[in-house]
């Protein structure tokens, strides 16, 4: 082991996970398009992942350090990079074995500042891949995403559920509007363009797809259709099958905030740390993210 | 020129359910080529680019009575599309089985060279016709196939044929053929150019390298046929790639520069089921060789009326 000890010296992350098609399932959910340069963010908490469109669409995946079997953090200052994801995911991809679990070790940086993965489970077959990396040209946006009023504006509404209603509102097109009403407590998603069609969630009458409501006074506000789908458009489909609650909050201007959340449960033992219930251990979840920015007032009233 | 023969009931099983799906991945159009003891079913040997691919039988494996009469000491090839050959054999099977009760000799399934005249034409055209009588009724299946080779071409693939029997020195056994396919096509969402290499010490090693990414695995310890050498323990410690580039600076590798697309595509003849399979790279890298092994059921002895194997072209003829 002393050899590996000497190959990770001064490395800011050394990292492995035994579950890596969990985490290719986390970062497809953010590939909306074919080419995205993603920015990589390490620190003491785990890895976060950003991509953006344009300052009007961000999205982020957390993937915090109680995911890996094994994480070990030593930069001073939190590093961050760039890289394609696609190429990324892709790569992770090719490590990954149907039915079999496979654990591999990402290691920060490499002699040329490149992104180091390998396989570590057997000595007499390796997997290997060595990313480049950039330095990224402009800081992510912070969204500073801020409640709108005292109570918050938010919905959580099963995923599939969700990714079907907005797979439906593409034939309306361009804008769609999202109302929350308190009395009757119901989400309504709108579209209009080529033709109306309007999607209620009531909350009495739909409790088990719309799990959870929070909402004091009536808002409304317009959206991209294209952003919109980009929120669930590639979520996996091991994902939408786990059918878990996707929270969505509407902050202060009408920012949406879209969260999704991954399972990254080890697949021999999963079983474990699945409780009567279903529910799995926070600890081997991955949290996505996705802000999407209203149109602006001025294009409402041009509409 | 004369072919008449029937196809034994283990000959058909071999091309109904393994050879012909295999070679029906390599490409569409395949020469068959009948000598008076062997069949061969042959890959681009005459293009000069793709996959080559050998599928060799000797008669008994899969016909009996086979009568074989031609100009040209006996031999006839002819090229066919390897889907019409496969879906004419696949309905014989069902023709056979379901009227299957008459006995071992009432359902055997005849292929025949034939001339015939097509409606709306008004010349004979070549057929390769399957003929199963089944209990109460027969089936003539006309597989269309382009002219018989002229004696030039049939010498021509004769010579490409026999070029094509060279051995690499070193050859390694691939450990997991189906872990190999499904490794190789996630590959190629990254890269188009795959350098292989192997060496005496029972390594293979194939990689992708691009501006932008290296992706790579190394398969050790593998069992080696022909020139082997002792892994040099030093070297035991070391990156798979450090590893490859030492063992080539001594000259205990090789390595060669493929298309990705071609290599998966050599993978897909773990559908014929061979038992094992080899990689190796000819004198001077001027192909990798891929060697599949069958063996005599129930037993680890290899079948020596059958055999498969596909040459790769080089697409540079890497560091050797």
């Amino acid at each position: 082991m002393s050899s590996s000890a000497a190959e990770h010296d001064g490395s800011d992350l050394v990292c492995q996970i035994d579950n890596v098609q969990g985490i290719v399932d986390a970062l497809s959910a953010v590939r909306w398009k074919r080419h995205q340069d993603a920015v990589l963010e390490l620190s003491e908490h785990g890895i976060v992942l950003i991509v953006e469109e344009t300052g009007c669409l961000q999205a982020k995946v957390y993937l915090q350090k109680e995911l890996f079997i094994r994480y070990e953090y030593s930069a001073q200052a939190r590093p961050r990079f760039g890289l394609s994801l696609g190429l990324f995911v892709d790569c992770l991809n090719t490590f990954s074995v149907p039915g079999h679990s496979t654990t591999i070790e990402i290691q920060y940086p490499g002699p040329d500042m490149q992104l180091l993965l390998k396989s570590v489970d057997s000595l007499d077959a390796c997997i290997y891949a060595e990313i480049r990396t950039t330095i990224p040209d402009t800081f992510p946006w912070d969204y500073n995403f801020e409640p709108a009023g005292s109570t918050p504006l938010s919905f959580t509404v099963k995923c599939a559920a969700l990714k079907e209603a907005i797979d439906d509102l593409e034939w309306p097109g361009s804008s769609i509007e999202i109302i929350l009403k308190p009395l009757p407590p119901s989400v309504t998603f709108r579209g209009e363009g080529h033709g109306d069609l309007q999607i209620d969630f009531m909350y009495y009458s739909n409790t088990d797809l719309l799990i959870a409501f929070h909402c004091d006074r009536q808002v409304s506000y317009r959206y991209k259709y294209k952003f919109l789908r980009a929120t669930t458009s590639n979520i996996p489909g091991s994902v939408i099958k786990d059918n878990r609650g996707s929270k969505l909050t509407i902050g202060r201007g009408g920012m949406l905030k879209v969260q999704h959340l991954v399972s990254v449960a080890r697949l021999s033992t999963s079983h474990q740390h699945i409780d009567s219930a279903g529910y799995q251990q926070p600890s081997r979840i991955a949290y996505i993210e996705f802000f999407v920015k209203p149109q602006e007032e001025d294009d409402n009233a041009n509409d | 020129m004369k072919f008449k023969a029937f196809l034994t009931e283990n000959g058909v099983m071999l091309l109904e359910r393994r050879f012909l799906p295999a070679l029906d991945k390599m490409g569409k159009i395949c020469h068959v080529f009948l000598t008076r003891d062997h069949a061969f079913f042959l890959h681009n040997l005459l293009s000069g680019d793709g996959v080559q691919s050998v599928a060799q039988f000797r008669k008994e494996a899969l016909f009996d009575d086979y009568r074989i009469s031609s100009q040209n000491e006996d031999r006839i090839a002819f090229a066919v599309d390897i889907t019409l050959l496969h879906r004419a054999v696949r309905s014989s099977v069902s023709i056979c089985s379901e009227f299957g009760s008459g006995g071992p000799t009432a359902n055997r399934l005849q292929i025949k060279l034939v001339k015939k005249l097509p409606p709306n034409c008004t010349q004979a055209l070549p057929f390769l016709t399957f003929e199963t009588k089944g209990y109460k009724s027969a089936v003539i299946q006309d597989v269309p196939i382009s002219k018989p080779l002229s004696r030039a071409q049939v010498l021509e693939l004769q010579a490409a044929l026999d070029a094509a029997q060279d051995l690499p020195q070193t050859l390694v056994q691939v450990p997991d053929l189906n872990q190999l396919q499904n490794f190789v096509d996630r590959m190629k969402h990254v890269g188009d150019l795959l350098n292989v290499s192997i060496s005496k010490y029972g390594d293979l090693h194939v990689q992708i390298s691009t501006s932008l990414i290296t992706l790579g695995a190394e398969f050790r310890k593998l069992l080696v046929i022909g020139d082997k050498a002792a892994a040099p323990s030093e070297d035991r410690n070391l990156s798979a790639q450090t590893r490859v580039e030492r063992a080539i600076s001594r000259g205990d590798a090789q390595s060669v520069q493929v298309s990705v697309r071609q290599f998966s595509k050599s993978l897909q003849c773990h559908l014929a089921k061979p038992d094992c399979a080899f990689y190796g790279i000819a004198p001077q890298g001027a192909c990798l060789t891929v060697i599949f092994q069958f063996f005599i059921p129930g037993t680890r002895q290899t079948d020596k009326s059958i055999s498969l194997h596909c040459r790769l072209p080089v697409l540079d003829p890497g560091s050797n």
